[in-house]
């Protein structure tokens, strides 16, 4: 089976060049599977991977134009020949390894931590199941970056916008019921860039991993906003 | 313009005004279907009642805020430089205040006349 791969090296290239690879396919085998062959041929290629089960969320790469985890990627299921590069938007480090600093300090920006202004209990801070339950569905996040790296308002002003991933673990945080910051987070939120440069593209819900889905937490956090400013 | 009105309030105007131009459009086209008016004096006569009249000038007023919002967002997204951005929101600040005073100025030379 044929890859092509995004290659760029620091020291030498000035721009990303596609190389292509024969790999032979052996059944099951997974994107990260045929990385790894193509790294046995040419050691010098680079790409992260940790896990190998979609749990860490390290191989987040496009994949005939679309984010995905490689190990948890099927070859079977691609089209040929697969053309792999690395998170669209994000300065290149080699390879396919991209520089996430930006991502992770949304990701920070959002304050991604339980607040209280109680004293704190002796022992764990109750919750109903109830209250529980509202956090499915946000708090399996892992940190990929296929969701933001695919957003076209994250593209144009990733310093200044969250991007999905930020947002989500923003209502992560709104959504829980022991959480008594909602006031702050909400203001933190203000203003034309930080949430409100998403315009429900929902790349964010075709690409991520973890069939999340950042767009309704968006509009869950506007519409509480809504509700807290009228 | 506040801080305040450029993220949710915004956001709100832009909904808003969007149910309106929606509902007034469909109306508009109702009355297209059903009893177009013929002829300018039918025309005049139409835009002459004060409900007409004062759901158009509504609708004017909508599609300020609605461009306005909308076409913002796009410069933020798209124009960096401050200087270029400043600029057409000026321009299109002024565009729409053109239109909007001179569709204003026909609705209400329409009563006068």
């Amino acid at each position: 089976m044929k890859f092509a791969v995004s290659r760029f090296n620091p020291d030498t290239d000035s721009k990303p060049h596609m190389q292509t690879f024969e790999v032979a396919v052996e059944r099951g085998m997974m994107l990260r599977d045929a990385l790894l062959e193509i790294q046995r041929q040419d050691e010098s290629f680079a790409f992260r991977h940790s896990c190998g089960e979609g749990v860490c969320g390290s191989d987040g790469m496009n994949v005939n134009g679309t984010n995905r985890l490689a190990c948890i990627t099927a070859v079977s299921d691609l089209k040929e020949p697969v053309e792999v590069r690395p998170f669209p938007g994000r300065p290149i480090i080699r390879d396919l390894v991209v520089d996430m600093s930006q991502f992770y300090q949304q990701y920070k920006a959002v304050e991604p931590w339980l607040v209280r202004e109680d004293p704190m209990p002796e022992q764990e801070i109750l919750q109903s199941p109830a209250d529980r339950d509202k956090l499915d569905g946000l708090y399996e996040c892992i940190l990929c970056g296929c969701c933001s790296t695919a957003c076209p308002s994250f593209w144009w002003n990733p310093d200044k916008f969250h991007g999905p991933q930020a947002l989500l673990t923003a209502w992560r945080f709104l959504a829980d019921s022991r959480d008594q910051a909602t006031e702050h987070r909400l203001n933190e939120l203000e203003g034309p860039y930080k949430l409100f440069r998403c315009h429900t593209i929902m790349n964010c819900v075709e690409v991520c991993p973890k069939g999340l889905n950042p767009t309704q937490a968006i509009g869950h956090i506007k519409h509480l906003m809504l509700r807290q400013g009228v | 313009m506040s801080r305040k009105l450029s993220g949710l309030g915004a956001w709100v105007l832009q909904r808003a005004t969007a149910i309106y131009i929606g509902l007034f459009g469909v109306a508009l086209l109702g009355v297209m279907l059903v009893s177009p008016p013929t002829d300018y004096a039918q025309w005049r006569n139409w835009f002459a009642d004060p409900l007409v009249g004062i759901a158009t000038l509504v609708f004017i007023v909508s599609i300020l805020l609605h461009a306005w919002v909308g076409i913002r967002d796009v410069l933020i997204d798209y124009i960096k430089p401050l200087w270029l951005r400043v600029s057409l929101l000026a321009l299109l600040a002024l565009g729409l205040l053109t239109w909007g005073l001179w569709a204003s100025q026909s609705l209400i030379l329409v009563r006068l006349v």
